[in-house]
């Protein structure tokens, strides 16, 4: 019986060796022919300006904070939905549901507490506002 | 156990969790209130609610410690509620109670009143949880939320660079070591399958493959590092001078009183249940806790007395302190070990009166807009009389002299480390309180003796800061003969340990 | 089943290469990532030991840490925000307002 990682490794080996085979072999086939447009970032396409690192509008993060808090939760609720059969039916509904009812409950206090105080509403900038007013 | 109200509130069995449920159902309620009316001032039924939902924390703390003080286990072993745990609850109810009283003073000018409440009674929430913990992992989860709200709150001043600064190193090396304290319990889980505490000195007790003692002992080092962390001790101190001036004044207090006593309601549930001295022979985590005790209490007396600022050198000094409670477990022989985890105990409990009144003290400078320095607390007493007393008698009280609770804690400290034959300890013991009468009599005399800054005028008193301070001033000296009536809880609670 | 000892030294690679980041960095958001990395050493060698074991503690375990990694890094970020605002920067070694 041969050793089964034997095969993993050949594995590993063929998904090095066809990619690396491919570009040298086209590099050895393909004509060249240097030309300036070849080498812009997007070929037949805009023309980029100014740098890649651009500030995002601070609002992104209150948006996403909240997303990875209330989305880091479900890990809490996972476990709980796994046993939630079994438990029931050696536990009793009551003992199973109200513990997780108050988990959640203390995360909609949370969760109306940071709507209330504006962590998800979207202030728009002057400008905007101006041509908004305008429109108007 | 018991009693008719929590059985109609359908309590049953969580009774003993009344206090870090009443904690928790506070800083719920804070929010809501924040919640309902967001844009208005409601600076003073904030403060109101928090108050009195830590006071009948501390109420009913207080009650089962003096009636039922028998231990009770939860949730199948992860939480215990004994005397330790009540006795610490104690500590951090009272000491959230003063600091919220002065901070309606202190914030009422301030934005975000809603968030600065609740996250004092969260971090509160999560010391008493960690005092009641009972595995590593309510031991760990309960250690970040009385963390990650503390980290927050030293950024409350936003405007403030230096309020930024001392942040910003608190979050950086108090990530760093809860990672570090996560890693370790994930060595000693690696070597002992469990993570409850009494089931790990079961799994020990019995002996482990040798081949895995240098693995328990990486893990308990590295825990013993999140300890240091949180009670800010010597290698590990870094972050505490700087949180504590850039902090406002009454969290600087909150933090080096009732965190600290966190870390050390930690140091002594893990230590002394999960690695008892028996059962790890191969670790000696008692060394450890003499030279860290040794070196904290002499670097932070030795830097307290360089200082020019007197915030600053109270920082210095709570690091002093923390290597006088460090002697409850550096001076673990056998011979008086009972004494010394109480005498630990009950140094915590006077720490966190004085000192907290002592940061008090400085939020009211704060307030009065005095400078920072020593000079400028010169002739003080004349304009604030009333104050400049009570800040004296947490000084001399700090400083171990006779004219508060500070005096007996220190007293039985000493008297454990002779009675242990550390006498290492106990020299250290005395020469820093010594030297530290030095650093403290600096303060009391700009304050009484220094002829008063020219041109400055106190034109308000906020009858909040300085209720608090008084407050805590009268426990300070009460406490100088009333500690008596907490040697026998705190008796009971080391008994139980052991 | 693959032995202990591999498990151990994977965590402990991953735990030092965060270790390394936090020594030698100096932007804050790489320090708060190198804190993930060692958090999630821990949370490998949790995983690994509660099969090694039998019991399930240490998986659920380590669910627990990686919400509370979330909540750290929330917290974080905020503060970062801040002294981004107060010093313009988020290098560790601008803010120096204070010394020891």
């Amino acid at each position: 019986m041969s050793n089964p990682w034997i095969a993993i490794g050949a594995l590993g080996v063929v998904a090095v060796a066809i990619p690396l085979s491919m570009m040298a072999i086209s590099s050895l086939l393909r004509p060249r022919v240097p030309e300036q447009g070849k080498t812009t970032t997007y070929e037949s396409g805009e023309v980029p300006t100014g740098t890649p690192r651009i500030r995002f509008n601070i609002q992104y993060y209150m948006v996403a904070l909240l997303f990875v808090i209330f989305d880091l939760e479900t890990v809490l609720i996972f476990p709980w939905t796994v046993i939630y059969r079994d438990a029931v039916s050696t536990a009793g509904l009551t003992t199973v549901l109200v513990p997780m009812l108050v988990f959640i409950g203390v995360l909609v206090v949370g969760l109306a507490w940071a709507w209330r105080n504006g962590a998800v509403r979207w202030v728009r900038t002057p400008r905007r506002e101006l041509t908004t007013k305008r429109e108007s | 156990m018991t009693d008719p109200v929590s059985a109609a509130l359908g309590l049953g069995g969580y009774q003993p969790l009344v206090p870090a449920l009443l904690l928790g159902v506070t800083a719920l309620l804070v929010l809501l209130v924040d919640t309902i009316w967001p844009n208005e001032q409601s600076n003073t039924l904030l403060a109101t609610v928090t108050i009195a939902g830590s006071l009948a924390s501390l109420l009913v703390a207080g009650a089962q410690l003096f009636l039922s003080p028998e231990a009770a286990t939860l949730f199948d072993g992860q939480l215990i509620v004994d005397g330790m745990s009540l006795f610490f609850t104690v500590i951090f109810t009272s000491v959230t109670a003063l600091v919220a009283l002065a901070s309606h003073d202190y914030i009422a000018e301030r934005p975000n009143q809603g968030e600065y409440y609740a996250l004092v009674v969260l971090a509160a929430t999560g010391m008493t949880l960690l005092a009641s913990a009972n595995s590593l992992v309510t031991a760990f989860v309960s250690l970040e939320l009385a963390s990650l709200p503390s980290y927050a709150l030293v950024a409350y001043l936003k405007d403030n660079r230096g309020s930024a600064e001392g942040s910003l190193k608190y979050l950086l090396i108090g990530g760093l070591s809860s990672a570090v304290f996560l890693y370790g319990i994930s060595l000693v889980y690696a070597v002992t399958g469990t993570l409850k505490l009494t089931e790990i000195a079961t799994v020990l007790d019995a002996g482990i493959d040798g081949s895995l003692t240098g693995v328990l002992g990486i893990g308990i080092v590295m825990i013993l590092g999140g300890v240091a962390f949180k009670t800010a001790s010597v290698p590990f101190h870094f972050w505490a001078p700087e949180a504590y001036e850039g902090a406002p004044a009454p969290i600087a207090g909150f933090l080096s009183s009732a965190s600290k006593a966190a870390g050390f309601v930690l140091a002594f549930r893990v230590f002394l249940t999960a690695f008892p001295t028996s059962a790890v022979a191969g670790v000696d985590w008692v060394l450890a806790f003499e030279v860290l005790a040794l070196i904290t209490m002499t670097l932070g007396t030795f830097a307290a007395a360089t200082q020019e600022e007197v915030k600053r050198m109270l920082a210095y000094s709570s690091i002093a302190h923390a290597g006088y409670a460090l002697i409850a477990l550096g001076a673990l022989t056998g011979a008086a070990d009972r004494l010394l985890v109480g005498a630990g105990m009950l140094h915590l409990l006077v720490y966190g009166f004085m000192n907290t009144g002592a940061f008090l003290f400085i939020a009211l400078a704060e307030q009065w807009g005095i400078g920072r320095r020593f000079e400028d607390f010169n002739g003080l007493a004349k304009e604030a009389p009333v104050a400049c007393t009570a800040m004296s008698l947490f000084l001399v009280s700090l400083a171990g002299l006779p004219f508060g609770g500070g005096f007996v804690s220190k007293y039985f400290l000493l008297l454990g480390t002779v009675l242990s034959s550390s006498y290492l300890l106990a020299a250290a013991l005395i020469v820093n309180s010594a030297l530290s009468v030095y650093i403290y009599a600096r303060v009391i005399k700009a304050m009484w003796i220094e002829d008063p800054v020219p041109g400055r005028t106190i034109e308000e008193y906020p009858t909040g800061l300085y209720a608090a301070v008084v407050v805590a001033a009268v426990v300070t000296v009460l406490l100088l003969p009333g500690l008596a009536l907490f040697t026998d809880p705190a008796q009971l609670a080391s008994n139980a340990l052991f | 089943m693959i032995a202990a000892k591999y498990y151990l030294l994977l965590s402990a690679a991953v735990f030092c290469i965060g270790l390394f980041g936090i020594l030698t960095r100096r932007n804050a958001l790489i320090f708060l990532m190198s804190i993930e990395l060692m958090l999630n050493a821990a949370n490998i060698n949790l995983v690994a030991f509660s099969a090694q074991h039998g019991n399930l503690s240490g998986q659920v375990f380590s669910l627990f840490t990686m919400a509370l990694a979330a909540a750290e890094v929330a917290v974080g970020i905020g503060i970062i925000l801040v002294l981004y605002r107060n010093f313009d920067d988020v290098d560790v070694t601008t803010a120096t307002t204070m010394r020891w």
